[in-house]
């Protein structure tokens, strides 16, 4: 401040920050007052982002910390090996391998993106571009509804309705695993990806549009040559939350995915992720025990797994830009 | 688009109508699965509906819940939800939309914040059940203040930070360029810019991410069964904040898993149908400024 | 100027409470004031619930606020010190399979919980000996046909580790032996609205649960070595698969939290609330 007040003579040129755009050097016989206001505006604003960036920071990475220093704990006991690669989760006994959920969970996710991103791409090409306008605005908010619907109302609908269902087109006796699972996630996080989709498409200017269509493109040839690339920041993020979601759900997928902790190598064997034997055990386990590190460690390890997918998609993106 | 004129002799002709098909075949199976998922979607809501809404009346919605007779009501729990809700959003909207606008706007473009984007971002998969437990950690244990709705309301804050810092910054980011250009050309200062150019643009995502995360708080039971707890106060309009903050999705998921009333499956269906026709209540709060600020500018 | 205003509302604020304060002190029937928290058994909540708000009505200046999980929390948060009462489906102060007793705890019995072994419907069986249930939980018995029933495989569903439920079940109906944990047709739930939903749409399954939740036709609560699962065989001593439950307090309970054990043990609510939850009141089972 004491800086800006001596330079004021000098037209003006004080302002270090190049954000103020300079667009104050320009403004001519503009009071003193209201530019050293405006500027005190400015950098409060600035400040107050940055202090909550640092503050939303802070609590993320004490949630990391938390879940970090509890779970590593679980390496006094059980060696890295036995804890990655072992297929044996028998707490009662002193067992804990953790392969089986980390198999599930990655799978799980897989399977779910392989079913719900092709769907919401063309849900959200149908919002965009192809409906009439009195047919969008009903439908986004529907869509969008479908996202606060609990979860715990999908999973009991996947177990009453989806199941049996399941059971009776194929013929198994219980029809838990992670297909039905898989299904439950899509519908649930279809809304989420359509969505977010939508409105990165609606986001890309016109002109690109009439640009195409000058140069005699059909509409199928404007959507995936002009309007899916442009929009392609907004997607690729639509998908990671999606991802995100699915990775992270626990309430639905915990009513139908059967809790049995075996290797998922076939769609309707009872099996287990990450989430689901985290909600099914934390509650039951002793506080102090190598059990409950070694469910936190999986909380973590849920945490890397997410980034480590994250990271993929985004170099999968950085390769798109470049073709 | 004409197709009838093409002639024989036209050298692109084959392609051409290679296009016209890959044109209308992709058109095809974009109407078809619009079309399912709509049907779809009715289907599934009319699922939920079906069974509860007929029956709710007054003395549901404002009725004390019952252990042992029918006819039990919902609600202090679906004033808590409001509450919490509000507090929550009081809590997460601001610093998220602050946090969202730092690191779209004013963050330097290095490692360090690529990391801290990739954190975010990873940060909205981690289950709810981890902030719940954080939660526990902090107003639980550190602070002693039993299971209440402050607490409830700011972990329920705590997990929607995320996702709520991503979208902002999305939307903000999805302005173009031109837009601020003309702002600053214009002398606008930074703050100015944001607040009258960048975030009104921004608004449509903003607000999708707002219903995303209202709605999803709005349903989101297991961090309030560990912070909040199960119980409520038991009458309606308490605002201390520090009453047992049990919410209505909270009721839903003990109705369905331990409550032994006799009408424990009907209580059940009736919750869930208000959750959702709640849900949209708040769509379509939320939206009105939305329709309103593109009716102005037009 | 100012600061007479403010004066004056802060002179106006603190008249104010002290006529609510005064009053809602005069309108309270006791002078019992405090904060509970309980935490534990999700099978023991609706009791605690239908208590709490009876007790609060009595009390009005005592807060409680109850969560559940699972069993084995009831204790463990009363040793952390986040919770007074810890409700728990067996006594926490003695070991029981895969739990160390909780020192320095003390359990009050405010319940008689019987539990029942279920099938679907659909498996054709009415009676089980605990040897058979020992066989079909433990995944040697695998077929229906072995203890009697129709040609079809058996559906197991088990209650998470660490459940009341699970550890009573286990050590009275199956004699202790361990559970299978893995298999084709096994799977796990969460809590008992869970099992019954499983059990009710899965053909062939069985499970157990609590007797208070077994109603309908499409869940069948089986003999256990012919004697019927009912509240009078459980009274007469022949039905032997249940369990008392218990609020597990850090020494002897005082205040606050005496008083709301009191009245849950209190002969009004055993006969009164307690029966009509379907529990068994506890002076039913001192003969």
């Amino acid at each position: 401040m004491v800086m800006s007040m001596m330079e004021v003579p000098n037209s003006g040129t004080v302002y270090s920050s190049e954000e103020l755009g300079r667009s104050l050097e320009s403004s001519s016989g503009k009071t003193f007052g209201r530019r050293a206001r405006l500027a005190f505006y400015n950098r409060t604003f600035k400040i107050v982002c940055i202090a909550s960036a640092v503050f939303v920071c802070l609590i993320l990475f004490s949630i990391l910390f938390l879940m970090g220093r509890t779970g590593i704990l679980t390496f006094e006991t059980v060696s890295l090996k036995t804890f990655f690669f072992s297929t044996d989760w028998v707490p009662e006994n002193e067992q804990y391998g953790a392969f089986v959920f980390i198999f599930g969970t990655i799978a799980l996710t897989l399977l779910t993106m392989l079913i719900s991103v092709p769907l919401s791409l063309l849900i959200a090409i149908f919002l965009s571009e192809m409906t009439p306008a009195w047919l969008k605005n009903a439908l986004r908010p529907v869509l969008d509804l479908l996202v606060g619907i609990p979860s715990v109302v999908y999973g009991f609908l996947g177990l009453t309705i989806l199941i049996p269902m399941l059971r009776s087109l194929t013929g198994t006796s219980l029809g838990d695993g992670i297909l039905a699972a898989g299904i439950v996630l899509t519908i649930m996080v279809l809304p989420t990806i359509s969505r977010i989709t939508d409105d990165s498409i609606v986001a890309v200017p016109k002109k690109f549009r009439d640009a195409s269509y000058a140069l005699g493109s059909t509409r199928f040839q404007t959507i995936v040559r002009v309007v899916i690339p442009a929009a392609r920041s907004g997607i690729m993020y639509a998908v990671i939350l999606g991802m995100a979601r699915a990775i992270g759900e626990t309430m639905a997928v915990v009513m139908v995915i059967g809790n049995t902790p075996q290797l998922a190598d076939a769609l309707f064997k009872p099996t287990s992720v990450l989430t689901s034997n985290i909600v099914m055990q934390i509650p039951n386990v002793p506080f102090d025990s190598t059990w409950n590190y070694a469910l936190y460690m999986m909380g973590f390890i849920l945490l890397l797994i997410s980034l480590i997918m994250i990271i993929a998609v985004r170099l999968i993106q950085g390769k798109g830009v470049k073709q | 688009m004409s197709a009838g004129k093409t002639t024989a002799d036209h050298p692109f002709a084959a392609r051409k109508s290679l296009n016209q098909f890959n044109n209308k075949l992709f058109t095809t199976v974009v109407w078809v699965v619009g079309i399912c998922t709509v049907i779809f979607i009715i289907a599934l809501l009319f699922l939920i509906l079906e069974k509860g809404l007929p029956k709710l009346d007054w003395g549901f919605l404002y009725g004390e819940p019952s252990e042992i007779e029918e006819g039990g009501g919902v609600g202090p729990l679906l004033f808590n939800s409001f509450y919490v809700l509000i507090i929550s959003l009081l809590i997460s909207i601001p610093l998220g939309m602050a946090s969202g606008i730092y690191l779209a706007e004013f963050a330097p473009a290095n490692k360090f914040i690529g990391f801290i984007r990739i954190c975010v971002e990873g940060l909205a998969s981690v289950p709810s059940i981890i902030f719940g437990l954080f939660g526990i950690v902090l107003f639980v244990e550190s602070l002693d203040m039993g299971l209440t709705i402050l607490g409830a309301a700011v972990s329920l804050a705590f997990l929607n930070l995320p996702v709520l810092t991503r979208v902002t910054e999305e939307a903000i980011r999805a302005v173009p360029q031109e837009m601020k250009s003309a702002s600053f050309a214009l002398g606008s200062t930074h703050l100015q810019t944001i607040r009258r150019v960048l975030i009104p643009v921004a608004l449509n995502g903003i607000i999708t991410g707002i219903c995303l995360v209202a709605g999803r708080a709005f349903g989101e039971s297991a961090v309030i069964i560990l912070t909040g707890g199960v119980t409520s106060s038991g009458v309606m309009w308490d605002f201390n904040p520090l009453s047992p903050g049990a919410t209505l999705a909270v009721h839903l998921w003990y109705v369905q898993s331990e409550a032994i009333v006799p009408d424990a499956q009907l209580i059940a269906e009736k919750s869930a149908a208000v959750l959702v026709f709640i849900v949209l209540l708040i769509n379509i709060v939320f939206r009105v400024p939305l329709w309103i600020n593109s009716r102005k500018m037009r | 100027m100012k600061t007479k205003w403010f004066r004056n509302i802060g002179l106006a604020v603190m008249a104010l409470s002290l006529t609510f304060g005064s009053v809602s002190a005069v309108s309270a029937a006791s002078k019992l004031s405090g904060r509970i928290v309980i935490n534990g058994s999700s099978a023991l909540l609706p009791l605690t619930l239908q208590a709490a708000n009876e007790f609060k009505k009595l009390n009005p200046k005592v807060k409680i606020s109850a969560s559940a999980a699972g069993s084995v929390t009831g204790p463990q948060s009363v040793r952390k010190g986040i919770a007074d009462i810890g409700a728990c489906d067996w006594d926490a102060s003695t070991d029981v399979p895969g739990f160390s007793k909780f020192t320095g705890q003390v359990a009050n019995k405010v319940a008689v919980i019987p539990f029942a072994a279920v099938t679907n419907s659909s498996a054709g069986v009415t009676s089980l000996t605990n040897a058979q249930l020992s066989g079909i939980f433990s995944g040697k018995i695998t077929n229906w046909k072995e203890v009697g029933g129709n040609d079809a495989k058996i559906v197991v569903v088990n209650r998470a580790f660490g459940s009341g439920t699970r550890v009573n079940f286990q050590i009275k109906a199956l004699n202790g032996t361990d559970f299978m944990t893995k298999g084709d047709n096994y799977i796990e739930v969460k809590s008992s609205g869970d099992m019954k939903t499983k059990v009710e749409t899965t053909p062939n399954a069985i499970g157990y649960i609590d007797l208070v939740y077994v109603s309908g036709s499409k869940m069948k609560a089986v003999s256990i070595n012919n004697v019927a699962p009912t509240e009078a065989n459980v009274i007469n001593g022949t039905y032997k698969v249940w369990s008392y439950g218990y609020y597990m307090t850090k020494g002897q309970p005082t205040g606050a939290v005496k008083a709301f054990i009191d009245y849950v043990q209190s002969t009004k609510f055993q006969n009164g609330s307690l029966k009509k939850l379907k529990f068994i009141p506890l002076a039913a089972m001192k003969k």
